[in-house]
């Protein structure tokens, strides 16, 4: 990128984003930052006229560009995608979801699980585009072993690890059943996710002695009680630290917080279609645990 | 106390040996046209998008008002549209009486708006690679179709039939007839005109996975309307709203369905 466009971009950013760019860590301390998409939805290019509140929004360009000056001014920072990269513009229908991600490959992305429409084209189809990503899947509540050549391609969970820093990221799908045909996820069958994720979480937390779970979800936010969702399962799986969630196309403007065994599980979702891109800061403390001051004052009172 | 403060103290010191991750804020960032396009990626997208356009660029007729899924009940002309293209040709096909023809709307994914539609706009609305198929079913079948669409989705776009849920939240009255107010012989097998992912899968309305005799036509439902739009460009007739008042509900009902909690 030449310098003024560089330069103009970092305006751009400061312009759009609230938060600091310039985050001034106290000694001892980091700082995370998660960078979110969910439900893309082949939407290569900005969302046209006539599309209300978020004509002209969008862009995997500019996407790009806000993704590389957040990450120069931020340091830590991970980049995820919940799902349902493909369908919704003739650019799938043209380029099968390749583009979607060398794209996604050449912004950088850490991760991304798979939803429903990542399925569209079938395994073959969906292994095919793969072969453009230059990311892990992840995913846990889906048996492939009638697909091994997907399983060898999603991974149940993986580790990514910062100076003093490891974080867990792993990813669960939503049911199937009357989202996807049967041929299209041929030998591959759904499991419930709750059951999934629980030796997930344990493992991350008591063999990787990972500090953070982040949980790529293809559930959708509130199902209403017809099925899984973003908001039971965080009441009902500890261990959690944020529930990075796709689906439902919820367009939240802060994280929901849940209380569960645990603690708390943050849920957050960005709309669809790369309307916008989400950010979650959080601080580290290296050595000294500042829950643990939260925990002194509940005990001494 | 002693074992509460015992207690704190293991807490400490099983959390010291790690970090702790604290949230301290998040904002969804909206994506602007303020924000300059990164030029590798989009030197990637040029000529492409280029492409794209040449094939999919091709504006076919005009829709004054355009046509929309309607949300929450609203009138899904757009739904209605397609389901009555796809019984019309369903009808072509086999040459014989398609009672009724039902779509899913969560398979059409954008509304068609005001102005010249393109067959882009139409891969937006139909994106996915499903056919027509002609499938049979009896007419308590179909009843049972009708109403599993309405508790899900107030309503799957259907053509050939008119469903009406009156009377109190108490006692609820279903009632259904074909469109021209004719009664539904429950034991009568009629022939359908659905897609091959409905009957493969139900898209969580059971029911239609019992389709029997099933026929596939060979048209792909995206075809379909491309041909339907690019027949009214041709003849110059604009694309307008096909009959509506397929569901018709009392406000109480309407939004005990919406909240899932009309038992009926």
């Amino acid at each position: 990128m030449q310098r003024r466009h560089f330069l103009a971009s970092l305006g751009a950013a400061a312009a759009t984003s609230r938060l600091s760019l310039h985050g001034e860590d106290a000694p001892g301390t980091a700082r995370l930052t998660l960078l979110h998409t969910n439900d893309t939805h082949s939407r290569i290019e900005p969302f046209g006229a006539g599309n209300g509140a978020i004509s002209g929004k969008g862009g995997m360009a500019r996407r790009a560009t806000l993704v590389k000056q957040l990450r120069a001014q931020l340091g830590n920072v991970l980049l995820l995608d919940a799902g349902d990269v493909f369908q919704g513009t003739p650019y799938f229908n043209r380029y099968k979801g390749l583009l979607d991600y060398k794209l996604m490959s050449m912004m950088g992305y850490d991760a991304s699980t798979l939803g429903n429409h990542d399925f569209d084209n079938g395994v073959e189809g969906l292994l095919a585009a793969m072969a453009e990503a230059k990311f892990p899947f992840v995913s846990c509540n889906l048996d492939m072993k009638g697909a091994p050549s997907l399983a060898q391609r999603v991974q149940p969970w993986i580790v990514k690890e910062f100076p003093g820093l490891k974080v867990g990221i792993t990813g669960v799908c939503v049911n199937f059943k009357g989202l996807v045909a049967p041929k299209g996820h041929a030998g591959v069958i759904w499991l419930n996710p709750l059951e999934s994720l629980k030796p997930v979480v344990k493992l991350l937390r008591e063999q990787e002695k990972v500090d953070m779970v982040v949980l790529l979800s293809h559930l959708g936010h509130d199902l209403k009680g017809s099925g899984w969702d973003d908001l039971t399962l965080a009441r009902q799986l500890p261990g959690v630290d944020v529930i990075i969630g796709g689906h439902s196309h919820t367009f939240l403007e802060e994280p929901v917080r849940v209380k569960n065994e645990g603690g708390e599980t943050l849920i957050f979702q960005v709309g669809f279609g790369g309307v916008s891109l989400g950010r979650i800061d959080f601080t580290v403390s290296r050595g000294v645990v500042k829950a643990a001051s939260g925990a002194s004052l509940s005990v001494t009172n | 106390m002693k074992a509460r403060i015992a207690i704190f103290l293991s807490i400490g010191l099983a959390l010291a040996a790690q970090v702790a991750p604290r949230f301290e804020r998040a904002q969804p960032i909206p994506v602007l046209d303020s924000v300059p396009d990164d030029e590798a990626v989009a030197k990637v997208i040029a000529p492409l998008s280029v492409e794209l356009r040449a094939s999919f660029g091709k504006e076919l007729v005009l829709a004054p008002q355009g046509l929309f899924r309607g949300r929450g009940g609203e009138e899904n002309f757009l739904g209605y549209w397609v389901a009555d293209l796809m019984r019309e040709r369903a009808q072509q096909v086999v040459g014989a009486p398609v009672r009724f023809a039902i779509t899913n709307s969560g398979g059409l994914r954008g509304n068609i708006r005001p102005g010249m539609v393109k067959i882009a706009d139409i891969y937006e609305v139909m994106p996915f690679e499903n056919e027509l198929v002609v499938a049979e079913y009896t007419g308590a079948e179909i009843m049972q179709i009708v109403k599993d669409g309405i508790t899900r989705r107030l309503g799957e776009p259907c053509s050939g039939v008119q469903a009406k849920v009156i009377g109190t939240l108490e006692k609820p009255e279903f009632v259904i007839t074909w469109s021209d107010g004719s009664p539904i012989d429950p034991k009568e097998m009629v022939k359908v005109a659905l897609t091959d992912y409905l009957l493969a899968s139900g898209d969580s309305i059971a029911t239609l996975r019992r389709g029997r005799n099933p026929i596939t036509t060979g048209v792909p439902l995206r075809d379909l309307l491309i041909d339907a739009c690019a027949k009214l460009g041709t003849l110059k007739v604009p694309l307008t709203s096909p009959a509506g008042q397929r569901f018709v509900f009392t406000p109480e009902i309407l939004q005990a369905i919406r909240d899932k909690k009309l038992v009926w």
